[in-house]
């Protein structure tokens, strides 16, 4: 389908009318940070981010998610959920963050399909919103991606002034423009024209480059190096990286009970976090912060591309915004491709 | 229609219409249970909404311990210890004195209401204190009603 | 203002020790304003050390994070010092772990440095673009003196300091082995205020605050790792058996892991703010903690972090402590 434009004065007409089929996650302002959730009133969306504080992974990926209820009695009662087939919208998801759905499906869907994830990720739309002024540490440049990459939404919009241009990837999108047909125009050439230059300035903002050629065989050669001590001899374990990560994918599953009822309930976990290997018997295989540091470069640089083909970062720069210590991944990737052997 | 409901849900049903609230009671081995039990053989009424737990000492409760009761469903919770000076283990009750006035200043200052946590001193020969004491907390914690601020909802 | 030269020398004295390991100091970032900890081993690393009104971190969390892994056959315990660079408030926070006996005090080495206040990074970063290179960053008696590459910056210290500072009494090391830089005259005092309007509100408008503020709690427990203070072997939150707190984000366990971290550091919270400077979701850590701080100032006439020979509030009792809220 062709590209699109929609005055601004007219996207809440486009999301009332989508609103009564689809439950839209937007990004909302408050307290001064920008979260994306569910909204009601498109008045509430906010598109005046660089990118939201959290990943927008918590809407397809729950903090915490009820696997199955079950109930004492004689005969013990489980309960599953049911997986309503609810159709979803994200709208105003930054590319690198729909990237990074693309990365984590790889896993979800790998030999075992995780039910709860797949069936929210089969039944969203992506609507992205490409990235006019990229942050500061942005730099998905170098991570295959871009500030109007749109490889991984469905529908792309950028902010032209006082119009949205819309891009339309798949079915998927063409479906839900459908939807509201008769508020779009036919794109100008200025339009077109104020695009590419949108696009070509956004790129040459982004001014933070890693070098990611050849790292997974590099990190292989450094492995037991004292490199990894004393880069991680300032990190204090928190979890801020890992929660804020819109790749990170780990979890625990807990159960939690009552007198008489309970669930078995998955929640995120960070790998920063000692608890996370320690064994029934004692023994914790990564005893030292060292040791869980290293773990998560290599899982994103070195594990993930072995087994899925491509590098678990999409370069959106939220882990070096809000790490307390300055352990910036742009940094260490640079210096241990410097390590001597 | 009542039929149809377990014994136990036929229960919850009834505390729903009429408001008794829960007290947990954490009660030190040496002194207030042994005050309770008093209370009990002496055959005094006091209400029946208090749910005792023997702890060794009052300083062997821990902060953490009010804030589960208070989230697992209790209205109130009432700590008893031995009178300052009598401590079985000589300092565990100024030790617990300590920490629940710290702990009622700050729910106080989160928004709960500091008199659903009280402490009494009750000694092993004070078993109509104790009644008192009960029937005391009891009418208090059913003038502030029940207690929903951080009660887990269990709706997995 | 510190003389990075002879900071640096004196720096390097420590580190040359034969019975010191590393020396943990602040070097410039990676972006921006940042600071980051630097750990020196040998007088090379001492060149990247530098100190200025930008070094808001709490370093004394280094010594107490060293990991004390189990040793090897006929491997004797590694009994050399870590010296650990302090301000004023962090240097409290020493005397604290000293006075609970959590580390002994012949195992460290501290070299205090006088400061009169550090910038807040999030205020600055809102004065500042994205863009801004950095040069150097000084103060004088009543500005923040902020040299980037196209001009110098001249703002007032109250625009830019962080909260706790304004209020801070103890702008010199308490505890120290080597002082560098002059006493500065304290002239601040605490201001209660702010906890003191929050108390007279209502029950339910407190509760609506908290509720809210607790609600975007992520549960990433980068408040507990920052502070020096948490350093608990099994924090109570990670403990399964029983399971304290549930693992489930939800406004009633956030609720209780903020209340029982708050409860835990009773008498040992010395304010140096850290929890509040890197909590994720901006959830007002410091009014807790200061509550309680001026509660047991009240109560218990306590001052934590002040004198390495008090002991611990929790760990003992006066026979007249208030009790008028006991039946």
């Amino acid at each position: 389908m062709e590209d699109l434009i929609l005055p601004k004065n007219k996207l809440s007409d486009y999301i009332n009318k989508i609103k009564s089929d689809y439950t839209i996650f937007a990004p909302i302002k408050k307290d001064e940070l920008t979260y994306y959730s569910q909204i009601e009133n498109p008045s509430d969306i906010s598109l005046d981010f660089i990118n939201s504080k959290y990943p927008p992974k918590s809407i397809l990926f729950n903090q915490t998610e009820t696997l199955f209820k079950f109930k004492h009695g004689l005969k013990a009662e489980i309960s599953f959920k049911e997986f309503k087939n609810s159709k979803n919208v994200i709208f105003g998801i930054r590319p690198c963050d729909a990237k990074s759905f693309f990365i984590v499906d790889k896993l979800f869907k790998d030999d075992y399909v995780d039910p709860y994830y797949s069936s929210k990720r089969e039944n969203t739309v992506l609507i992205g919103l490409s990235c006019n002024l990229p942050g500061k540490n942005c730099f998905c440049t170098s991570m295959d991606g871009g500030p109007a990459n749109a490889e991984d939404v469905d529908i792309l919009f950028t902010d032209i002034g006082d119009k949205f241009y819309i891009e339309i990837k798949n079915i998927k999108g063409e479906n839900l423009i459908k939807i509201g047909e008769n508020l779009f125009n036919k794109p100008k050439d200025q339009d077109k024209n104020k695009l590419k230059q949108i696009k070509k300035k956004a790129e040459e903002t982004i001014s933070r480059k890693m070098n990611t050629t050849g790292i997974v065989d590099e990190l292989d050669n450094i492995f037991d190096n004292r490199f990894w001590k004393d880069i991680s001899m300032k990190c204090i374990g928190c979890g801020i990286c890992t929660y804020g990560c819109p790749t990170c994918h780990c979890f625990d599953i807990l159960d939690e009970t009552s007198l008489r009822e309970g669930a078995r309930v998955r929640v995120w976990d960070t790998c920063m976090n000692p608890e996370y290997t320690i064994h029934a018997s004692g023994h914790n295989p990564r005893p030292a912060r060292m040791n869980r540091t290293r773990n998560r470069v290599y899982h994103k640089f070195n594990y993930y591309p072995k087994n899925y083909n491509v590098i678990a970062c999409v370069g959106c720069g939220r882990c070096i915004n809000e790490c307390p210590v300055n352990i910036d991944i742009i940094d260490v990737i640079t210096k241990a491709r410097e390590v001597k052997t | 229609m009542l039929k149809n409901l377990t014994k136990w849900d036929q229960l919850k049903l009834m505390q729903k219409v009429n408001f008794e609230p829960n007290i947990v009671a954490f009660l030190c081995n040496w002194c207030s249970y042994a005050g309770a039990d008093l209370a009990g053989t002496s055959r005094m009424e006091y209400p029946p909404n208090v749910k005792i737990i023997r702890v060794m000492c009052s300083g062997r409760v821990n902060p953490m311990f009010v804030i589960n009761a208070l989230q697992e469903g209790a209205d109130g919770v009432l700590i008893g210890g031995c009178h300052p000076g009598d401590c079985h283990y000589v300092q565990g009750n100024y030790f617990a004195r300590r920490r629940m006035a710290v702990l009622k200043k700050l729910l106080d200052y989160i928004g709960f209401d500091e008199r659903r946590v009280r402490m009494t001193w009750v000694s092993a020969a004070e078993g109509k204190k104790f009644a008192d004491v009960i029937k005391e907390v009891t009418e208090d914690i059913r003038k502030l009603g029940p207690m929903q601020k951080i009660r887990r909802k269990n709706n997995w | 203002m510190v003389d990075r030269k002879k900071l640096q020398d004196e720096v390097t004295r420590v580190v040359e020790r034969d019975d010191v390991n590393y020396v943990v100091g602040w070097e410039k970032g990676t972006y921006g304003f940042q600071m980051t900890p630097l750990f020196m081993f040998s007088s090379d690393d001492v060149n990247k050390l530098s100190f200025n009104p930008l070094c808001v971190h709490n370093l004394t969390v280094f010594p107490m994070l060293e990991e004390k892994l189990p040793l090897r056959k006929g491997a004797k315990e590694d009994t050399n010092k870590i010296g650990v660079i302090v301000k004023g408030c962090d240097s409290r926070a020493i005397v604290q772990i000293i006075q609970e006996k959590g580390i002994e005090r012949e195992r460290l080495v501290i070299i205090g440095i006088p400061c009169s206040g550090v910038i807040d990074p999030k205020k600055i970063n809102k004065n500042f673009s994205d863009k801004t290179k950095v040069l150097e960053v000084t103060d004088d008696d009543k500005n923040f003196i902020i040299k980037t590459d196209s001009k110098t910056h001249k703002i007032p210290k109250d625009e830019l300091m962080m909260d706790k500072c304004k209020t801070c009494e103890y702008p010199n090391p308490i505890i120290f082995d080597v002082l560098i830089g002059d006493e500065i005259k304290n002239s601040k005092k605490t201001d209660n205020k702010e906890i003191e309007t929050f108390e007279k509100k209502n029950l339910e408008d407190k509760w609506k605050f908290w509720e809210d503020q607790f609600e975007k709690c992520i549960r990433c427990y980068a408040c507990r790792n920052v502070c020096p203070l948490c350093y608990c072997k099994e924090c109570m939150v990670d403990q399964l058996n029983p399971q304290w707190v549930r693992r489930s984000v939800n406004v009633s366990e956030n609720t209780a892991w903020n209340i029982m971290r708050a409860f835990h550091l009773a008498g040992r919270c010395i304010d140096c703010g850290e929890c509040e400077r890197v909590c994720p979701a901006d959830i007002p850590l410091r009014k807790l903690n200061k509550k309680i701080e001026k509660d047991i100032l009240e109560l218990f006439d306590y001052k934590p972090g002040v004198n390495v020979e008090d002991k611990p509030l929790l760990s003992m009792f006066k026979p007249d402590d208030p009790e008028e809220f006991i039946l």
